[in-house]
């Protein structure tokens, strides 16, 4: 709940804040401040202190992995803010504004993570879509930004309507909103009708694979800050609220679904992968190595054990700021290319070498973060009884590591000009903390699960 | 027969034509027009169960608000027959087989629901101060919440609509040949 | 005494004991429709004639004068006029369209008149919403309008729509909103207990400011709605020969102009009902005798009499202001009335809570 009301009272006070403050720079301050306020009070209540008594009825409960994965989102944001917030301040005229929407989003993901009503689920899920429509098209002149917003809203729209469909039956067929159903012997139709709405509708926003089709389009389209915040930060809001949907309301009923997510999961990686190797630009390139990943995080659906929680929060915080990094150094670059990147690491050895550890870790090698998590989602799978499946998404990780290894080869073997611009020290350290940071959790990976424990 | 019952039957089967003609009409205009028929008929139900505000509430949001502004740049685009792209033959026809197979499936799933679980009239849960009662008691969390939502739209309203200050020559220029590239590609 | 309750309530107790329970609602029904029917032809032919009389008064000349005594059949010649001539339908028409938008404007107009209580004990649907009703379906005659400029296939006709259209939907709101002040004052959003909490007093009377404010905002926004001068962009004769009914002749073009005084009608009703008591007596303290007199006129002419000041009000408004660009107009609603209006709601729930008003 502090997290919550932190961010949703963030939002607000940025919105006054271009009107009140004329400065660009106290604007940026004052947001990073507020972020730093609501991480602070979200550690708080993590440790038990919760500042507000609010009876929610039961429609929200903020257990520990819920708040866990709020303080994941909320560093990682905490990130971007630190690394891209001249670059979101650049897309247009209304910077306040920007930071204002990024906080609504982060409520919405307090909402959608920690849920215990099909009500809530979706308006957890529409307040993270609605911020996420207009910040796509929140380039206004650029035709690609306006036409990627305008796709973005009208499918995601049409997904929600979906979901709106499903919680209406399968309120019909329980009649209550609140998640956590019985079930005689006979599942009824109505129920089933709705789950596999929810799932489809799931799927869509979490971009897994026959429903990804929008995902390059307008990771492609969207302002390149953009891009970074809603392919890593949403995107693993997504999966948390879809496990958490998946354990808690249709947890029951598993034998129905399990095979249909498997499936989903199976084909999310091969195409994720598959069309990833194709891609001549780095950010299009990201864009399906966002479905691939997807697909890794769709096993931890699949199994649904503790090790699948532990290692959904270790893979949404290693891809998180894996790809954040990557992005932060993209937005600056001249060319999105992968030629664009020849000759990178002459110029900006440093650079180069953190950009090595992301896109190492984002292939899943020994030592990352990105490995670990990789590690726990195929644990999982095994335990959950499905070999075929874990050996398939290693193989798709092995074709992974073809792309991510293109870039490092055209940064270090290839000759170039690559050209960046505006790299500040202080941008450079950060950086380095986040890479330090992948390769701390690569290795003492308690350090972020024991939080659900303790 | 009872005059409750005609009522009914005469509002399901108009929603439904209407439902269909708003699919089924070339014209866009038209399919708006069904549209706000549709609405009404739904409004129509609401008050055969009794709940004259969730009725009201349609009619001034759906077809008051939300179908005039539709209409209205339905119009002022001026959507002709001719601008309608040309679908395949076979896309029509898996949409229409998907369609179909929803339709089963939710024919099946209706089916075997209990009868009788709508209260004709008698229900009160519609009048607006039980309506208000259970807003403001059973789920006021959901709706402050939901206060959230309608303020980022209004952000974002604003920060779509709101028109930008000129910015210098050279940075358009350079901006409407990016936009020339991106859509060369 | 002679009361409209008791002759509505006699024919019902007669039809019930005569006829069996479907047949007397349907019986009932028609008596209604008859009615309605009969109210609108009285009301076109009479407000016709005195917004020709205000207008003429107002500008010192006689007006209207040869037909009949002082000129009072000259609407009834004007509507014979109308019914003789060719109902035209351009070429390029969207036939079907453009004969439907008169007919849907005049029946958005005749549902409004459901939860209007013209005396006491006289209303056709005691909805228990009824003034949220009316709003909701006020809102409806913008769609008749965008119909018949859309379908008209003319420039004129299609800009003259969209700014109704615009036009309507902006002022709707605080319209919506300055209705809300007497719904939170009086509790209730029921015509019937609406007029019952004026018992001792008028809204307008017991000097609330914030009531006073509403007043005049809902006023101009009811002037707005429904396309009155100095708001009547819709049909600018000046800039777009008649606006969305360039096209119509005949009938069809009788009808939108029998709807737009029909919605005057409505309007000012609803002015009354809300802020000036309904068809509740003007009763003054505790001056018994006083109020006594009061209560001996009949309450539909109390309701009417107060509805045709409100309606001179708004034809006043016609002679007095020049009529606003469309970009003044809507400038007025969004950056003025509305926030006068959203703040002037939040005075009053503030009174109501702490229980200030009386």
């Amino acid at each position: 709940m502090n997290a919550l009301i932190f961010s949703a009272v963030s939002g607000v006070i940025m919105m006054f804040s271009s009107f009140l403050l004329n400065n660009k720079n106290s604007v940026r301050v004052l947001a990073h401040v507020l972020l730093l306020a609501t991480i602070i009070a979200n550690i708080f209540e993590l440790r038990g202190i919760s500042f507000f008594h609010i009876d929610t009825r039961g429609m929200l409960e903020f257990d520990r992995f819920a708040l866990l994965f709020t303080l994941v989102a909320n560093v990682c944001t905490f990130a971007f803010f630190l690394l891209s917030s001249r670059d979101l301040e650049k897309i247009g005229n209304h910077y306040s504004d920007y930071f204002s929407l990024l906080f609504f989003i982060l409520a919405g993901i307090v909402v959608s993570s920690s849920f215990k009503s099909l009500l809530m689920l979706f308006l957890g899920i529409e307040i993270l879509s609605i911020p996420l429509y207009i910040l796509t098209g929140s380039d206004k002149r650029n035709l690609k930004s306006n036409e990627a917003s305008l796709k973005y809203f009208l499918m995601g729209s049409f997904s929600t309507g979906l979901m709106l469909m499903g919680i209406a039956l399968i309120y019909g067929a329980t009649g209550t909103f609140q998640t956590g159903i019985t079930v005689a012997e006979k599942v009824p139709v109505l129920l089933i009708t709705g789950m596999m709405l929810l799932l489809f509708s799931m799927s869509f926003k979490v971009s897994a694979a026959p429903f990804h089709f929008w995902t390059p389009d307008v990771y492609d389209g969207a302002p390149t800050v953009v891009t970074s915040f809603m392919a890593t930060v949403v995107k693993a809001a997504g999966f948390i609220a879809f496990m958490r949907l998946f354990a808690e309301e249709f947890g029951s009923i598993r034998p129905e679904w399990k095979l249909l997510v498997g499936i989903v999961a199976a084909v999310t990686l091969f195409i994720g992968n598959i069309t990833a190797v194709f891609q001549q630009s780095v950010k299009r390139m990201l864009a399906y190595s966002s479905i691939s990943q997807a697909g890794f995080m769709m096993l931890a659906i699949y199994s649904l054990s503790n090790d699948a929680k532990e290692g959904l929060i270790l893979y949404a915080a290693a891809y998180s700021l894996a790809t954040i990094g990557i992005f932060a150094v993209l937005v600056r670059m001249k060319d999105y290319t992968f030629e664009g990147f020849n000759g990178f690491a002459k110029q900006q050895p440093f650079l180069a070498g953190i950009l090595v550890v992301f896109l190492l870790s984002l292939a899943g090698i020994p030592l990352t973060a990105g490995f670990l998590s990789k590690f726990y989602m195929l644990k999982a799978t095994i335990d959950g009884g499905s070999l075929a499946l874990a050996i398939f998404a290693v193989l798709m990780a092995a074709v992974s590591v073809y792309y991510y290894f293109r870039l490092i080869q055209s940064m270090y073997f290839k000759t170039g000009n690559a050209t960046i611009s505006g790299t500040t020290t202080g941008f450079k350290y950060t950086l380095a903390a986040l890479a330090g940071i992948t390769i701390l959790l690569g290795i003492f990976p308690n350090l972020l699960t024991n939080w659900l424990y303790f | 027969m009872g005059i409750t019952q005609i009522l009914f039957w005469i509002l399901a089967i108009t929603a439904i034509f209407s439902a269909l003609m708003v699919v089924i009409s070339k014209n866009p205009v038209y399919s708006v027009l069904w549209l706000i028929v549709t609405f009404f008929t739904i409004s129509g139900h609401y008050i055969l169960l009794n709940a004259q505000f969730l009725a009201v509430v349609n009619i001034i949001v759906y077809a008051g608000a939300i179908m005039v502004l539709f209409l209205f740049v339905i119009m002022l685009m001026n959507l002709n027959k001719e601008t309608e792209p040309q679908k395949s033959k076979w896309l029509k026809l898996a949409g229409a087989v998907a369609g179909g197979c929803l339709l089963l499936v939710l024919v099946a799933g209706l089916r075997h629901t209990e009868k009788q679980m709508t209260e004709m009239v008698t229900g009160d849960i519609g009048l607006i101060q039980n309506l208000g009662k259970v807003l403001f008691k059973d789920y006021v969390v959901p709706f402050e919440i939901s206060s959230i939502l309608f303020l980022s739209a209004m952000v974002g309203a604003v920060v779509l609509g709101k028109k930008e200050p000129r910015i210098p020559v050279e940075t358009e220029m350079r901006k409407v040949e990016e936009t020339q590239q991106a859509i060369n590609i | 005494m002679f009361s409209l309750e008791g002759i509505t309530k006699s024919l019902q107790d007669w039809l019930y004991l005569n006829f069996n329970p479907t047949w007397a609602l349907v019986i009932e029904c028609l008596i209604v429709i008859v009615l309605a029917i009969a109210l609108f032809a009285f009301l076109g032919l009479v407000l016709v004639l005195m917004e020709r009389k205000v207008a003429a008064h107002m500008q010192i000349r006689l007006g209207p004068n040869r037909v009949g005594p002082k000129g009072m059949f000259q609407t009834a010649a004007d509507t014979l006029k109308l019914i003789m001539k060719e109902g035209l339908t351009p070429d390029g028409a969207d036939k079907f369209l453009f004969n439907l938008a008169p007919f849907v404007v005049m029946i958005v107009a005749m549902l409004i008149l459901a939860p209007i209580a013209f005396a006491k004990g006289f209303q056709i649907w005691d909805i228990n919403i009824g003034v949220l009703y009316v709003s909701a379906i006020s809102s409806l005659s913008v769609i008749g309008i965008l119909m018949a400029g859309w379908a008209s296939n003319n420039k004129y006709s299609l800009l003259g729509a969209m700014r109704s259209g615009a036009q309507i939907v902006s002022y709707e709101l605080s319209a919506g909103i300055s209705i809300l002040c007497i719904v939170v004052l009086s509790g209730s959003l029921s015509i019937n207990e609406i007029i019952a909490s004026q018992q001792n007093g008028w809204w307008l009377f017991k000097g609330h400011i914030p009531v006073i404010i509403a007043f005049v905002i809902f006023m101009i926004a009811v002037t707005a709605e429904t396309n009155r001068a100095p708001f009547d962009l819709a049909e600018a004769e000046s800039e777009l020969t008649a606006g969305f009914h360039t096209e119509y002749s005949g009938m069809k073009f009788a009808l939108f102009f029998l709807a737009e005084y029909i919605n005057i009608f409505i309007v000012c009703a609803i002015g009354a009902t809300l802020f000036l008591g309904g068809w509740m007596p003007f009763h003054i303290g505790n001056w018994q005798d006083f109020n006594h007199i009061m209560d001996y006129i009949p309450s539909s002419i109390w309701f009417f009499g107060k509805t045709f000041f409100l309606i001179f009000l708004i034809m006043w408004f016609r002679w007095t202001f020049p009529r606003l660009r469309v970009d003044q107009l809507l400038n007025l609603e969004w950056k003025y009335l509305l926030p006068i209006s959203l703040f002037n709601l939040l005075l009053v729930t503030v009174i109501a809570i702490f229980g200030w008003h009386f």
